[in-house]
This record gives C-alpha cells, structure tokens and sequence, in this order.
C-alpha cells in the first residue's frame, strides 16, 4: 500500500489531474496494488485488518479516496470519479468477500481434519435380542404357506391314544408305532384314557376336521416327542409343520404342486423335486419326498471334489413323508370319503434348519449358548 | 431285506444292472438302503416298508420287478411227483395235527421226511445265506430259512422222532406258561400268544411264528424231519413278540402279514430242497389244517375315482398291464369296453392271498400310480377357498417377541423334560406335575411345570460355559396334571444375568439389577395396558409366594385382577443348588391373558389431543421414614385431585450420609400440565402448597427443598 500511500493522501489537483485520461491510470494503480496485497489476508484474524485498510470507515483507501479525490473535484470531475470509485469499490468488496468464504472454508477443513470421527471405531454398543433359529424357519414357513392360503392352527403336545394313533389309521399293534417310540404319562389309577405326547403334529389334523367341515387348508406348527435316545441327529424333541388340505377337488397334483411351490420358495428356485412311493396308514398313495441336494446342485458332488457330505453323493436329500389323506381317516371325522379329498403332510424343522444353515448337532438348538444364538440375529 | 440279484433273476429276467433296478425299485415304492458288489455279486439291501411283507422274499421283488418292466414271471420247475397229493397222503398216518385256537392259527401244514442225513449244507446254499446275512446251521435248518428269503414265508422244523405220539396240538398258551425256545432261553408266556405243542398238548414244541421249542430241534442226530409250514394271525404275533421282547426274521414276516396260500408252496419247496441237500424220503402228501382259508376278496377301480385322487390318468393298457403283474387279475365290467380309455371304465380285481394290504379301490390306485411314477403326475397349485388366518394370538406374541428383542433379550427354545428335582424347586406347591411313565432317564423324568426351570438351566449351561452375560426368553408352555386331565398353559419365562451393559469405550459396565428386570417387564406390560405390581400374591391366585426368589427382591404381576405371574432375583438357596456363582433374575408370565390384554388394550386406545401450553415440572425433596413407598406418595399426590398434575416421577433415591437412620430420600418430580392456558407462578405454588401439606400431614414426609 506504500506505493500508492502518497498519491491517495493528496488532492487530485495536487497530482495534477484534471480530466478523465489523467484520472484512469491512478484507479488502476490503486487497484493493482489491491489485487497485490489481497494475498496478505490469509487468515481471520490478517482478512479483518486487510479490509479495515482497504474499506474502513475513517481511514480505510476508499475512504481516503472519496474524501481527497472524489470530494473536492470539479463537478464534471467528480462524476468520472464517482464512477471509477464505484467500480473500484465493487472489485473490492467482492474481491474481500470472495477470500472471507475461502479462509472459512479452509478453516473448516482444517478442523475437520484434526475432528474427524475414526470410523473404524464401534459406535454404542446397546444389547440386542434374537429369535431363535428354529423360530425363524418356522416363521418362513409359515409365511409360505399362508401365502397360498393355509391358515394356521394348534394343538396339545399331551395327546391320547385316539388322536395320535387311533383317528389316523394307527390301531394299536400297528407296526408302525413301532416306529414312534412313544412317551406316555403317569396317570392316577383309573383313568380313563392313557396320555401320551405326541409323536408327531398328525393328531391337529383330526382335530382340526373335527371342529370344521372342507374347504380345509391348515398347517400346524409344533413340538413332537419320540423316546429315541439323543445324538448329533435325535433329540426326543424336536418340531414339525403339519400341513392339511381336503376339498371337493383336491388331487395328487395338486399335492405335489404345493410341495414343489413351498420348496423353491424355501431353497430357490434351482431345487429340483422327487416323489418316492411309502407306507404311513394315515395316507394314501404316500410318498417321501425328496429334493435335490441344494448343496451340491444334485451332482453328488463337493465343490472341493469329494463326495458331496450333505447327501452323502446320492444328489437328493430326503425331507419328509406326505401323502393323500387314507379315506379311512375321513371316517373318523365324519367326512364323506366319497365327496372329498385331500393331502398331508409332516415337515421336520429342526433337519430342514440343519440343512439350510449347516448345523450337525441338533442339540445346539436345545442348549440355547448365547454363541449359537448369536449367530442367527 | 436282502436282495441278491442272482437269485432275484432265477424268478424273473431283469433287463437291467442292480444298480438301475435299485434306483427304480426306489421310485416305485421299495426303499433302498444301498447296492453292494461282492463274493456274491450285487446285494441290493431293500429297505421294506411295514405294509409290504411279500416283499421280505425274492419272490415279492421279483413281483415288483414283473410289473416295473412289464415281463412276466418265470415258474419254479419241481423235481418230485411226491408232494402230491397237496393234502392227505401217506403223511396223514405220520402225524396229526389239531388247531385248537384257530383265531391265532390259521392255517398249519405238515409234511414228514424219513432218513435224512443232518450236515453241513453245500457251498451254493451257504453263500446264498451269507450274502442274505443268515448264518448257515446244518443243511435242514438252512433250506428253512432259504425257502424263508425265497417266498417270503417262514417255516419250521422239528425232529420227528422228538415229537410225542406224532400229535402236534396249536393252542393258546396258558398265563405264566413256561416254555425253552431254541435260542436256550426260558420264556414266559401270556394267553394271548399261540403254541404248538406235541401229544397231549402239554407240552410246547414252539412258540407259533416267533421261535421254535429247544426240546425238538433239529440236531446232527435227527433221521427224521416234521415240516411246519404254517400261518399265524399279524396282530397276535406282533402283541406277542412284543410281549416276550423276542423279534425273528419269521415274528418279522407272519406280524406284517404272511401269505396263507403260500404255506402250502413254501412246505412243498421246502421238501424239494431237503431231499437234495439231506436225502431221505418223503412221505407222500401232507397234512394240512386251514380253518382261516378265506376267498379272494373282489375290489373295483374305476376311472373316475382315479382322476379324482390322483388328477391325471393313465392308459388302460398299462394299468391292466400293471394290476395284472401285481397278481389282481383286472378285468373290464363296465359297458363301455370296447372304448379305450374310456371316462367311465372299471374294472374288478382279486385280491392275491400275498396283499393283505390291499382291500379297497385307494389301494389300487396307489398300486397304478407307483408303478406309474409319481414324478408323472402334473404338479398345480389348488385354488385358495377362503382367506387364510394366522393363529389367534399371532399379533399379539409378534410384538412380544419383538419387543423382547429390542430390550436386548435373546430367544430360547427348550425340551420340556426335566429332572424331579429341579422342577420341585421351582414349582408351586399343590402342582401336580406331569411325570413320564417311561422317560429314557431321570434327568427327563418330569415335564416342567414351569418354564423358569428350563430358563434356570439354560442361564447354568452358559455360566458354564463361560458366557457371563445373558439376557434370555422363550415363549413355551408348562405342564400339569389336575386329576386326570393334562393341561398346558402358554408362559413367557424371562432370564438374565451378568452386565446389563458391558464395558465399552463409551460407557462404564454394569450389573443387571431387579430394576432392569422391573424396567422390561413393564416395556412389555405397556403392550396390555401396563402392569401392576404387588408385594403380594392375590388370595386363591395360583402363584403362591415363589420360595425360589428371593423375598426382598421379587414382585407379582398384575394385569388388572389378572395374576401373572412373578420376577425377581433367583434366591440364593436355589441358586447355591444349581451352583449359579452370580446372581440371576428371572421372571415368568401367563401369556393368555396378556394376549387378551393386549388386544383389549389395542381396540380400546384413543388418540389424546396434544397439549397446546407448556408444561411445568416442580421436583420436591423429601425425607421419607423408611416404609413409606413411592406408591404412597404418587397416590397422596393423586388425591388432591388436582387435574393440572399428569405426571408423579421418582427422579432420584438415597440413604445414609446427611438422611438420618430410619428414613430416606426421595425426591418427587410433578409435571403439571394445563389444557387451558400457560400456568402462572401463583398456580404453581398454589399446587405445591397443597401437596407439601399432604405429605407432610399425611406420610409424615419432611420437604428438604422444593424447585
């Protein structure tokens, strides 16, 4: 500012200025030393400084200038520098402004710099629960049949003879319950009907029809026991879906239809099915119900080269038994077997849980250690 | 059963490899364990289901296999004129035989061989035993079980000599009947099991289709051979075998249902072999009792009640081809026979004496549709009738459990069997639990009447394994007995224990408190219209006071006059039993009414206005004598029925320092609240006024500051 220091403090006629030509070459002087200087303010605290000189009041070069050049010219003077000034003022004020959002700016970044969170830190930790494993594939079962228009009901886990056995084709001496190591209660002598728990869903299907007349489409989630000692694949209780369907027109496709919808929307819509003929009294034809090994893609074969472990190379995995519903059972419930038809069907979740998620204990389900349970938040 | 596919071919051809059989045989009904290559070529290990008993033969595959390929069945040529006549003949001086209980009995044929020569069998008949799993005994004993795996039908064979007055009697055996069978064991026999004894019926020679008699075994001395081949009745043998815990390879066979017919072709096979694996001579005919004889029964199928069941059809070729191989001899009765496939075509069958299974038109279209295939049948999704519903208590639990959730608790599932023990410390007394006749151990010997025991034993198994902290809840149920009847009651159980919150950078640890405890459960109350809780149980509710918490930190919880249930910190009696080192909350609620609740709560709640002018808050100090609770204070506040008061708060609690013995700090936090305008200064002291006075007077409260 010492360049042009003198030449502001004087009088135009003092310079020896006089007309617009003499006036030019001075405002550009002034602001070439501006545009210089601007620099110098840097920070807050050397911008605040730099206006004071340049804009203040009392002292700043434009005051300095309207009072010794613009206030005493000659009136036609006084308008070319009125003008000069005016545009000089702009280029200054907005030059000033321009450089206070860039220190701001600069500033911020600097802080934000020196502040900025670590984001490879945790943030607060707040306890969170979790539904259990076997919750969550019931729910996801559930939901899929629902969708297709399967309501959804219960039953006792402590049954009767009737209900679990008699009502579904199972006399007693049966071979079949042979097959259903069954628990029963210690009863006060007398009573009138042995109790059992349960060894599958089945007896909410009698149950079921008894209290309604078709169209039926349940399915019945639930906890089943059999007296099987425990192991990584047996526990003496475990859960199952009963799904239920008679109507006027249901048929085996109709069957088959439904298992194969429920599948792929399980395991996607690669999985491939197979029905397999077998023997439960409650339905007939039975079948067993196989799926291609999700795991394997049905090749029997690891990714790794090996025999694939899931299903031990054969390329299907068995799920569960299922069938048309023995017309005999209709005659436990007072159903025409004659007008209607129907299907069941008894799904084990625990295996279906174990197979999805790569579980080879069922125990884990049992024991509830907050490391297992974890795992399926 | 083993299937050796040699054998299976000596009774039909089979167009394809073992394991191309196994894989059909598996589609088409018979399940298949595994193909195995060995000394005696492919073993195919058929895994039969308990419907299917003349599939316990290489016949019955052989069967199978006839209908699969459609390729007919071949006959076993016979090597001997003497088997005729079937009944009658020499062999009716030779031995008699009296079916005293033909109900157990239907059927018994004898036949008799004089001079055999008891030895080793031949190599052909070993190996066909060993690749069958069978041991092999002598060469008579061996074409027993032979004649068994080949036609499915076991049979006997006694010692002729050993048989007294050459009489064999079947009866039901009397109550505590003793009798030794084969196997050297002495067994005791009921009166629903039958017998075959020999002269005056005293004596018991075997127990009928389950063991043979050791007094009359065949041993290397015997010359002459006595033939049983006979039919038991399914249900009688399988309650028997049961009963005197003995299954055989025969209680396996006549307990699913044996073929009565075949009794005669297995008896006549079975001499055939003895004469060429022993000698000896037979003695012409043979004696053969059959009071169960029955006439094949007639079943029909019709079309349409196949596409009924089955929704997609099959030709009428291949479903006679299919009927006729499977032994039903179907034929066309309907007037439209010369119409294939005709809509309205039916045809009758015979039942074949081997398919006992097979009684009704179902039973035939299932037999049509395995063989068929199953994978055949297009899949289609039905037609939804009516909408589907959820359970009745479905929103309710999954906002419970959601809530659970985010207050931090994680979802458990548990095996209701527990030991006596542990269920007697936590069960109410006058509970009758519901004890397992026959559980696998003692450790299971009780269904739980209370869902705090399993939650007690899963906090244990984490403590135990190292996990600290735990926040735990399962929706599940307890079981009891009144009288007779069982009843199950759905329950939410709650526990915790170790650091409601953990060390972390931000925050300090620390210990979850019955305040926690409190704080959920009433997070979870506020979904039923909140919980009330009392010091005390309701008279006659059936939560007694709950000797397994401890009484200074346990509650009750009311919804309504509704009890329950209880929460509180597990006492440290209990706690020492289960060996838990720290200390353990837990909590149990009914969740029937709390479902009711809920959706009562639900439909009831109303929008309230907002406030339009601000609220003031006026904390007030007190000094409380010990036993005057905050209770007592909120509801003196409550009873100046000073409608500008919408809140009474605990803001802060402290003893000892500057509060004298006896008494405690409290301060009380008031939140007035007017809907008419702003409140004034003088309202407020007005107010405040009112109630120092209250609690003063009336709790003998002293105010330390009021702000």
């Amino acid at each position: 500012m010492k360049s042009i220091e003198t030449s502001i403090s004087k009088k135009l006629s003092e310079l020896g200025v006089a007309d617009a030509e003499g006036l030019a070459p001075l405002f550009a002087e002034v602001r070439a030393c501006f545009d210089a200087e601007l620099a110098v303010a840097s920070d807050e605290g050397s911008w605040k400084l730099f206006r004071d000189a340049w804009l203040g009041r009392k002292a700043g070069v434009l005051a300095l200038i309207t009072d010794n050049w613009l206030k005493p010219a000659s009136p036609e003077l006084k308008r070319v520098v009125g003008a000069a000034l005016n545009e000089l003022r702009g280029h200054v004020e907005a030059k000033i402004e321009e450089r206070r959002v860039a220190i701001e700016l600069g500033a911020e970044s600097s802080a934000a710099a020196r502040d900025a969170v670590d984001l490879s830190l945790p943030g607060v930790v707040r306890p969170i629960g979790s539904r259990h494993l076997v919750r969550q594939v019931f729910q996801e079962i559930e939901d899929i049949f629902v969708s297709i228009g399967f309501s959804v009901v219960e039953g006792p886990e402590i049954e009767t003879p009737y209900y679990n056995f008699e009502a579904l084709n199972i006399p007693e001496h049966h071979p079949v319950r042979d097959d259903m190591d069954t628990f029963y209660l210690e009863l006060p002598k007398g009573a009138a009907s042995p109790l059992l728990l349960r060894t599958h869903t089945s007896p909410v299907q009698i149950r079921t029809m008894e209290k309604m007349q078709p169209p039926v489409r349940v399915i019945v989630p639930g906890k089943v026991y059999r007296r099987d000692n425990p192991d990584a694949t047996h526990s003496f209780a475990f859960h199952q879906i009963e799904g239920l369907a008679v109507d006027t027109d249901i048929t085996f496709c109709d069957f088959t239809g439904t298992i194969e919808y429920f599948v792929r929307q399980f395991f996607g819509a690669s999985v491939k099915t197979r029905f397999r003929p077998s023997y439960f009294p409650f339905t007939e034809p039975s079948v067993e119900f196989d799926v291609s090994c999700p795991f394997c893609g049905g090749s029997g074969t690891a990714a790794s080269g090996g025999v694939c472990g899931k299903c031990k190379g054969a390329g299907w995995i068995e799920l569960f038994g299922a069938g048309m519903v023995d017309p005999a059972v209709y005659g436990f419930v007072n159903y025409d077997a004659k007008k209607v038809s129907g299907f069941a069907f008894g799904i084990g979740i625990d295996r279906l849980a174990m197979l999805k998620y790569g579980i080879d204990d069922i125990q884990v389900f049992f024991q509830n250690d907050v490391r297992f349970l974890r795992q399926f938040p | 059963m083993k299937v050796v596919y040699d054998w299976l071919k000596e009774f039909v051809d089979v167009p394809v490899s073992a394991e191309e059989l196994a894989s059909r045989l598996a589609l088409t009904g018979t399940n298949i364990g595994g193909v195995e290559n060995g000394p005696h070529g492919a073993v195919i290990d058929a895994e039969v289901t308990s419907n299917r008993p003349d599939c316990l033969g290489h016949l019955g595959i052989a069967r199978e296999v006839s209908a699969i390929y459609k390729t007919a069945l071949k006959k076993l040529p016979s090597t001997t004129g003497k088997l005729e006549p079937a009944v009658g003949g020499d062999a009716l001086q030779k031995v008699r035989v009296d079916i005293q209980a033909p109900e157990l009995c239907g059927r018994f044929t004898a036949r008799v061989i004089r001079g055999v020569k008891i030895q080793p069998s031949p190599q052909w008949l070993k190996e066909r035993l060993e690749a069958c799993g069978v041991a092999s005994i002598n060469n008579v004993v061996d074409v027993s079980n032979y004649v068994m795996l080949e036609l499915g039908h076991p049979l006997h064979s006694f010692d002729y000599d050993k048989i007294r007055d050459q009489r064999i009697v079947v009866r039901r055996a009397s109550a505590q009947e003793k009798t030794r069978t084969l196997d050297g064991v002495e067994r005791v026999l009921d009166a629903g099991t039958a017998v075959v004894c020999d002269g005056d019926g005293s004596r018991v020679v075997g127990i009928g289709g389950i063991m043979g008699g050791a007094d009359t075994e065949i041993s290397f001395a015997t010359k002459n051979v006595l033939i049983e081949c006979a039919w038991f009745d399914p249900i009688a043998i399988r309650r028997a075998a049961r009963a005197l815990r003995l299954h055989t390879e025969a209680s396996t066979r006549f307990g699913r249902g044996a073929d009565p017919e075949m009794a005669g072709a297995a008896s006549r096979r079975s001499a055939e072999l003895i004469l060429q694996v022993a000698g000896g001579e037979l003695q012409n005919g043979a004696v053969d009792e059959y009071p169960g004889k029955q006439a094949a029964r007639k079943i029909r199928v019709t079309r349409t009640e196949f596409l009924r069941v089955m929704g997609a059809d099959v030709s009428d070729k291949e479903l006679e081809a299919t009927l006729g191989a499977l032994g039903f001899a179907p034929v066309r009765i309907d007037d439209h026979r010369g119409a294939a496939g005709s809509l309205l075509a039916a045809w009758e069958c015979a039942q074949p004496s081997w398919r006992a299974d097979v009684e009704r038109e179902i039973d035939l279209i299932e037999e049509i549709a395995r063989i068929h295939g199953l994978d055949k049948f297009p899949p289609r999704l039905p037609a939804a009738r009516a909408g589907a519903v959820r359970l009745p208590h479905f929103e309710a639990e999954a906002r419970l459990r959601e809530r659970l959730i985010g207050l931090g608790y994680r979802e458990i599932l548990t095996i209701p069997h527990v030991a006596e023990e542990r269920d007697e410390l936590f069960r109410p007394s006058g509970v009758a639990p519901a004890r397992l006749a026959n559980p696998l151990s003692e450790e299971a010997g009780v269904l739980r009447s209370t869902g705090t025991v399993s939650m007690a034993a899963s906090l244990e198994w984490n403590l135990n394994h190292s996990q600290r902290n735990a926040r735990l809840f399962e929706i599940g149920r307890q079981y009891r007995l009144v009288g007779e009847e069982s009843v199950e009651t759905r329950v939410l159980s709650i526990g915790a224990t170790g650091e409601a919150r953990e060390q972390g950078l931000y925050d300090g640890a620390r210990d979850f408190t019955f305040a926690d405890l409190k704080g959920d459960l009433d997070a979870i109350g506020m979904l039923a219209g909140g919980f009330r809780w009392e010091a005390k149980a309701s008279d006659g509710g059936n939560h007694a006071e709950p000797e397994w918490l401890n009484p200074a930190k346990r509650g009750h919880i009311f919804l309504g006059k509704e009890d329950l249930g209880v929460a509180g910190q597990l006492s440290r009696r209990v706690a020492d039993k289960l060996k838990l080192r720290q200390e353990v909350f837990l909590a149990e609620l009914a969740l029937g009414p709390f479902y009711c609740a809920y959706y009562g709560t639900k439909n009831a709640r109303r929008y309230e206005p907002l406030p339009r002018f601000p609220a003031v808050e006026r904390d007030f100090s007190l000094l409380l004598p010990e036993g005057v609770h905050f209770s007592a204070v909120a509801e003196a506040i409550r009873a100046l029925a000073i409608r500008e008061i919408a809140a009474v708060e605990a803001g802060d609690l402290f003893r000892g320092r500057n509060v004298p013995a006896g008494k405690y700090s409290l301060l009380a936090r008031v939140k007035f609240q007017s809907h008419e305008g702003t409140l004034t200064d003088a309202q407020i002291g007005e107010f405040s006024a009112k109630i120092v006075a209250a609690l003063t007077t009336q709790l003998g409260a002293q105010l330390r500051a009021s702000v």
